[in-house]
């Protein structure tokens, strides 16, 4: 008798949401997520990028932390945390090393702050060191 | 019967044990005090059953509050873990970040915000059976 075939497992593509205001910022950072096998979903502003909170699950998040009026990004990036505890929430701000931002971004439950003038290689190159540390030798982006 | 949340303070300042300590009590929390980082690491070793533990950083030596916080978050299940200092600089603020701790506040301290971050953080814990 021919053995029944077992039911193929099929991995979900990882999820990565990009919130952003800059078409330039949000394309360089969806490319680069693309190039690492992610499904880079894109926001422009704070309705948009809480449709898609409610449309996916997200396993990554970029945030700029100034969306319409400085500071707006925070609040967000802590509403991702609430709402995916275990995805890897980041925050694109002016300074990455003030004593502010990082309060801010430790009361927000953020992971991690970058320089919003970071080239977008390099934050996507941290994000997935640190979300999958095995990729740290062997990542795609040079 | 709802059982009261506990809490460890920690701060070699008898004066912010003492405040803090009516200020929680009058809360609801159970409250438990140390009075230096070795003190407090001894009791979440011992036993490490706290819903919340509040610490400050520079104690017997700069920033050993941090020890103080990475003996909580090894603690089952994990408490709320909030570092609270006078003396934040950017390199305790990035070390808190990288160990994750959940909340960082400044002296001097808004109780208000203190509170109410504590109160959602306990809960969020409890929701998420102590994981998070």
């Amino acid at each position: 008798m021919a053995k029944t075939p077992s039911p193929k497992v099929t991995q979900s593509p990882r999820m990565a949401l990009i919130v952003h205001s800059d078409l330039g910022v949000l394309s360089n950072l969806q490319s680069t997520l693309s190039e690492n096998g992610y499904t880079a979903i894109v926001a422009r502003d704070l309705p948009t990028a809480l449709l898609a909170i409610t449309h996916h699950y997200f396993d990554v998040a970029i945030v700029a932390s100034q969306l319409k009026e400085g500071g707006d990004g925070w609040p967000l990036a802590g509403v991702l945390h609430l709402v995916f505890p275990r995805a890897f929430v980041s925050v694109l701000a002016p300074s990455d090393g003030d004593v502010l931002t990082l309060q801010s971004a430790i009361n927000y439950g953020v992971r991690e702050v970058y320089r919003e003038s970071s080239p977008a290689q390099e934050v996507v190159r941290n994000i997935l060191a640190a979300v999958d540390p095995s990729r740290n030798e062997n990542t795609r982006v040079q | 019967m709802t059982l009261k949340r506990s809490i460890l303070l920690v701060d070699d300042e008898v004066s912010i044990l003492r405040t803090l300590r009516m200020v929680f009590e009058h809360e609801g929390y159970e409250v438990a005090t140390a009075a230096n980082a070795a003190d407090a690491i001894r009791l979440l070793t011992r036993n490490g059953c706290f819903d919340a533990v509040i610490t400050d950083l520079n104690m017997e030596q700069e920033d050993v509050g941090l020890e103080v916080a990475r003996a909580a978050m090894d603690c089952k299940p994990k408490p709320a873990v909030v570092v609270c200092t006078g003396f934040a600089s950017t390199k305790n603020s990035r070390a808190a970040l990288a160990m994750g701790i959940d909340y960082m506040a400044y002296k001097p301290v808004e109780l208000d915000d203190l509170i109410s971050a504590l109160n959602r953080l306990i809960l969020r814990r409890q929701d998420s059976g102590g994981r998070n």
